[in-house]
Formats: C-alpha cells, sequence, structure tokens
C-alpha cells in the first residue's frame, strides 16, 4: 500500500490549525484582552479529531467500520468542533491591521462567501459530497491517486467546516441567516445522511460494511443533535439580549438607541442597533 | 405565550415519540428493523425526515421552553396540549402511513402483526384526544 498523503495532510492541517489558534489567543491575551478556554478547548479537541481522522488507529489496513469512524471524524466532529472554537472571530481580533487582515475581511465579505455560507447551499455541497463519495466509484479510483484523494478529503473537511459554521453561525459573516432556515437546512442535510446510511445497510455485503453504515446512521445522528443545541443555544441567548434591550430601553426612555449593552462574548461596549 | 407554549409542547411531543421509537423498539426490544427489505424509496426519505425532524423538535422544543419560563410565559395545560397532541399525530403518522403504507419496517416480526397494529394506532388517538382536551381546557381558563 502506498503512502497515506491525504491522512498524512490532514493530520498536518490539525497540527498546524491547533498551534496558530494556540499563539492567536495567546497573543490577545497578553494585551489584556480575554478570550474564552471553552472555545480554544473546543478548537484543540477539533484539532484532534482532525489529527485522529489522519492518522489514527487503522489507517493502513482499514476494515469499513475504521474509515467510517475516520470519515465521520473528518467530515462532522471536527468541523463542528472546530467552528465552536469560533476561528474566525479569533483571527479578526489577533491579526495586526495591515494588508493581511484587510485582505482577510475583503475575502469574508466577498460574494462567494456569502454565498457559501447560505445555509441550503452548504447543507447541498455537504450532503451532495457525501452522496457522489458513497454512490460512485470515486473512493475506488482515490485508492490509488494520492491527488485525489488528498481533493476528496479537502472537500470533506472542507465541506463540513462550510455547513457547520452555516448551521451555527458564532462567525461574524455579512449576511445572517434565521432560525428557520439554518434548522431546515440542518433536518434536510440529516435526513440525507440518514437515508443513505440505511441503502448503504442495506447493500453491504459483509458484517463490517453493515456495522460501518449503523455508525454513519447513529454517529451522524449525535452530531446532529449536538448541532442543533448549537442552534438553539445561539437562539436562546440572542433572546436574552433582546430582553436585556428591551428593559435597557426602557430605563433609558424612548431613545433606546443611544443606551449601550455589553455584547455577548466580548468586553468592548457597542451602540445597540 | 398560549400559541408559543403549544407550538413547544407540540416539538417536543414530537421529540419524545420519536425518541421512545428509536430507544424502545429499535433499541431495547428489537422489534422494529433497522431496514425493510420492502420498503419503497419514498418510504426510506419519509423515516429519514421524521428521524432527523425529532431529533431537532426535541432540542428546539425544550429550549422554548426555557424561554417561555425566562420570559413568565409559560402555560403549562397549553404546552400539555401541544405535547400529547404532537406525540399522538407523530405516532399515529408512523403505525398508519409509514408502517402500512409506505411498509417502512413493520411493529413487530414473526408474530400477527393485527392486534399490534391496533393497539399503536389506538394509544396514537388517545394520546390526540388527550392533547386537544387539554388544548381546550387552555382555551377556557385563557
Amino acid at each position: 500500500m502506498h503512502h497515506d498523503v491525504a491522512g498524512q495532510a490532514v493530520a498536518a492541517v490539525g497540527l498546524l490549525a491547533a498551534l496558530g489558534y494556540h499563539l492567536a489567543a495567546t497573543r490577545l491575551r497578553s494585551r489584556g484582552d480575554r478570550w474564552p478556554v471553552p472555545a480554544q478547548a473546543a478548537f484543540l479537541v477539533g484539532c484532534l479529531a482532525l489529527w485522529l481522522a489522519g492518522l489514527g488507529p487503522g489507517t493502513d489496513h482499514g476494515t469499513s467500520t475504521d474509515a467510517m469512524v475516520r470519515h465521520l471524524l473528518l467530515g462532522m466532529v471536527a468541523p463542528l468542533l472546530l467552528v465552536l472554537g469560533r476561528p474566525v472571530t479569533l483571527a479578526l481580533r489577533a491579526l495586526p491591521a495591515g494588508p493581511v487582515r484587510r485582505g482577510f475581511v475583503r475575502a469574508l465579505h466577498s460574494a462567494p462567501v456569502s454565498v457559501l455560507v447560505c445555509p441550503p447551499v452548504a447543507a447541498v455541497l455537504d450532503a451532495g459530497g457525501m452522496w457522489v463519495l458513497f454512490r460512485t466509484p470515486l473512493p475506488a479510483w482515490a485508492a490509488s491517486r494520492p491527488w485525489l484523494a488528498l481533493l476528496v478529503h479537502a472537500h470533506v473537511l472542507g465541506a463540513g467546516l462550510l455547513f457547520s459554521a452555516a448551521v451555527c453561525q458564532l462567525d461574524p459573516v455579512r449576511r445572517r441567516y434565521g432560525v428557520v432556515m439554518r434548522g431546515a437546512a440542518l433536518v434536510a442535510a440529516a435526513a440525507a445522511h440518514g437515508v443513505l446510511a440505511k441503502l448503504l445497510w442495506a447493500q453491504a455485503g459483509t458484517v463490517d460494511a453493515r456495522q460501518a453504515a449503523m455508525i454513519m446512521y447513529y454517529g451522524g445522528d449525535i452530531v446532529e443533535i449536538a448541532l442543533a443545541a448549537v442552534l438553539a443555544a445561539g437562539w436562546y441567548a440572542a433572546g436574552g439580549r433582546a430582553l436585556r434591550r428591551g428593559s435597557a430601553g426602557a430605563r433609558c426612555g424612548t431613545g433606546s438607541s443611544r443606551c449601550l449593552e455589553v455584547a455577548h462574548g466580548d468586553d468592548r461596549l457597542r451602540p445597540v442597533q | 405565550m398560549t400559541g408559543r407554549s403549544v407550538a413547544a409542547g407540540a416539538l417536543i411531543g414530537v421529540g419524545a415519540a420519536g425518541f421512545v421509537d428509536e430507544v424502545v423498539f429499535h433499541q431495547l426490544l428489537h422489534w422494529h428493523h433497522f431496514y425493510d427489505k420492502s420498503t419503497p424509496a419514498v418510504g426510506l426519505v419519509s423515516d429519514g425526515l421524521f428521524h432527523a425532524f425529532s431529533w431537532f423538535a426535541a432540542v428546539i422544543g425544550l429550549v422554548m421552553v426555557a424561554d417561555l419560563a425566562r420570559r413568565r410565559g409559560l402555560m403549562a395545560r397549553a404546552l400539555a396540549g401541544g405535547a400529547f397532541t404532537g406525540a399522538g399525530a407523530f405516532q399515529l403518522y408512523d403505525g398508519t402511513i409509514q408502517h402500512k403504507l409506505l411498509r417502512l419496517h413493520q411493529i413487530r416480526y414473526d408474530v400477527d402483526i393485527r392486534p399490534y397494529d391496533w393497539t399503536w394506532n389506538v394509544i396514537a388517538v388517545a394520546l390526540i384526544l388527550t392533547g386537544l382536551w387539554f388544548l381546550w381546557a387552555a382555551r377556557r381558563t385563557a
């Protein structure tokens, strides 16, 4: 068997991301800013999930079950944990003012990014890629072509990140989407995931392949519930901010737009929109 | 607030029915089969959607209850009415459309299925009637 270049690349991305995130968080704290420890912990565990997906046990003589566990780690578990770390927010705060930061902001506000983080688009890219991966001979072609395997891994991780970011909406993007649209995209993608897992189970010829399909089905459920919990928690927190704004507005009289509130997760004062 | 309590209850009811279906009938009793060879594609899609939606509904419904409690707007009878009606509706859909029409899977295999089907759907109707009674009581007191 050839060297698993794609797996090594995934593990390397995990290590580099952990290093970059740690440096950025340290930079923030050294200048007296706060950065939440739970977010950092989530991101670092996400990096560990990437490393396991790339070089974890069973990478060289894989059963279908091993491959499925790695696939879940790469496409669902790691993306959710990485998104919980709010890496874009951290980067925006850690990058010094200059051409790099300006370019980053311009890229975030660009038209392609705005289209990609639209929940239905992200869901189609994520679930669609999964169907192509499992319903075509793509895995067999990728097995003998390292560059194709690399491309497949990059798409699984990238689409997973995009979908988790679109559903959770924790990082700042120009266009925000409501709870209903994000929830509908989540349910549709989760349904596609469950249906595909049952089809794979139905066509499985071995005990190993059936077990892999079961892991896909129930593992997907667990991550779906976690995504729903993040979505619901965000909605609950936004309601709390609106309630506090309401009572602050009552205190200040009618000109509530001049009142200031402490923005969620941020220690700077911002004018109320 | 009454409407939102009913909605939160309905979501929790659907979620609870889905949870019981998965945990009791699939995992504990092993009566339901993961996949039934006679299931057409539309049955798989229906199952996938309802399975995904029931988890989502449970999470969102519980957080909606927390939100209503925070606003001191939680109506207990409306919540119960929504929950029983939601659970019964899901159970009835599962017992008639999914089990019978779409032949997703049967309640149990290698037995005479009729008493199981009748029990299943009678319980579903009883749940819906209980829910409607709560909703009626909620309207009277509102």
